[in-house]
């Protein structure tokens, strides 16, 4: 009995003694995997926030300039204007630069495509959801046929889509002028309604083949459109005239 | 006696916990599979208590040896891009089960045969 003691108390000893390392293990783990958390999201978190406080900060700052620029320029105009010749001809000249450039809100007849996802649902032999909603490419497409049918100014969820707008997409967002806009997505297209809507029609188009899949296409002929003008005007910062001396 | 080392495990916790600053997250994956380790030690011992056959010279030794030698497998796995680390787990966690069920089993038998007998004491 004495030496069964003796053992039991060894070893309950020695069990006491790992019990207690263990535990202070565990411990250190526990901890560590609570500071994992926390910081992961923490770091995420700040750095995100700071990044949208930064491009808000900035994007109301090039918003005043623009502004400050425009009425500049509506001073400049209505002090020209009032003479007579080569100075009305010059005008006419910019106006139609700055309707290019999207500096202007344009009015006039056109067309409305509003464009949504699919109301099909994968039942699994398709594949995933990417089928089925709106991709970037898709709205590419749709701009370049605007364009290819003569629209002379566009809008894709009320911003102007000039020559330098970029549809993107990244991760899961559709970005126009690295602005994000969602579903449902609208086009305004100031052009001849005839031409626009066949060409959007047009058999196999962009259109046709998001049809058969379901999407949601909503195309309406409209006698008065306004579109826009761009937010931030385009700055050529590396795009130079060609002079007389740096011809070959 | 037998909440003495339970009690250890609390106190140890309790100990540690309030002081310990975390470790950095990378090496925080070590410390789980040496406690994962030390866990298998641990039930590796009741077995071997409870099949008479316990000594804590190889119970202490193995518990400390076997923590860093799990861990460092681990590492060794990190450093040549293999997962030696499931590896690890995999093989600890099969030997935690297959000694928990033997000290279950150890201990229905004990009993069975303390019933049958009566007055026999539940361990020889």
């Amino acid at each position: 009995m004495a030496s069964l003691w003796r053992g039991e108390k060894r070893w309950v000893l020695a069990m006491t003694l790992v019990c207690f390392a263990l535990g202070g293990l565990l411990a250190v783990h526990v901890r560590t995997q609570q500071l994992r958390g926390a910081t992961e999201v923490g770091r995420q978190t700040s750095a995100l926030t700071w990044l949208l406080t930064d491009t808000r900060a900035q994007l109301e700052k090039q918003k005043e300039e623009t502004e400050r620029l425009r009425t500049r320029v509506a001073e400049y105009e209505e002090e020209a204007a009032s003479e007579k010749g080569l100075i009305r001809l010059m005008m006419d000249e910019r106006r139609n630069s700055r309707i290019a450039l999207g500096l202007l809100p344009v009015q006039g007849p056109g067309v409305e495509l509003i464009l949504d996802d699919s109301t099909m649902r994968t039942g699994g032999e398709l594949g995933g959801q990417d089928f089925f909603v709106v991709h970037d490419i898709y709205l590419l497409q749709v701009e370049n046929e605007l364009w290819a049918a003569g629209a002379e100014a566009v809008s894709l969820n009320g911003h102007r889509l000039i020559s330098d707008s970029a549809i993107t997409c990244s991760a899961r967002l559709i970005k126009v002028n690295d602005v994000s806009i969602s579903n449902p997505f609208v086009f305004l297209a100031i052009g001849n309604r005839d031409n626009l809507t066949s060409a959007l029609n047009i058999r196999g188009g962009i259109l046709d083949q998001l049809r058969v899949l379901e999407f949601q296409v909503k195309l309406t002929p409209k006698d008065e459109i306004v579109i826009p003008p761009v937010a931030i005007a385009t700055k050529y910062e590396y795009a130079q005239p060609v002079t007389k001396e740096a011809e070959p | 006696m037998i909440a003495l080392p339970l009690i250890a495990l609390l106190v140890g916790f309790l100990i540690v916990y309030p002081l310990s600053p975390g470790i950095a997250p990378a090496l925080g994956d070590y410390v789980a599979i040496a406690v994962v380790a030390g866990f298998d030690a641990l039930v590796g011992a009741l077995r071997s208590r409870l099949e008479h056959r316990f000594d804590e010279a190889v119970f202490l030794s193995g518990f400390f040896a076997n923590m860093v030698l799990a861990a460092s497998l681990a590492y060794f796995g990190d450093r040549i891009g293999v997962d030696l680390y499931l590896a690890v787990v995999v093989a600890l966690g099969i030997r935690i089960f297959t000694n928990l069920g033997r000290v279950r089993a150890l201990l229905v038998t004990a009993r069975l045969e303390t019933r049958r007998t009566r007055s026999a004491p539940v361990s020889r």
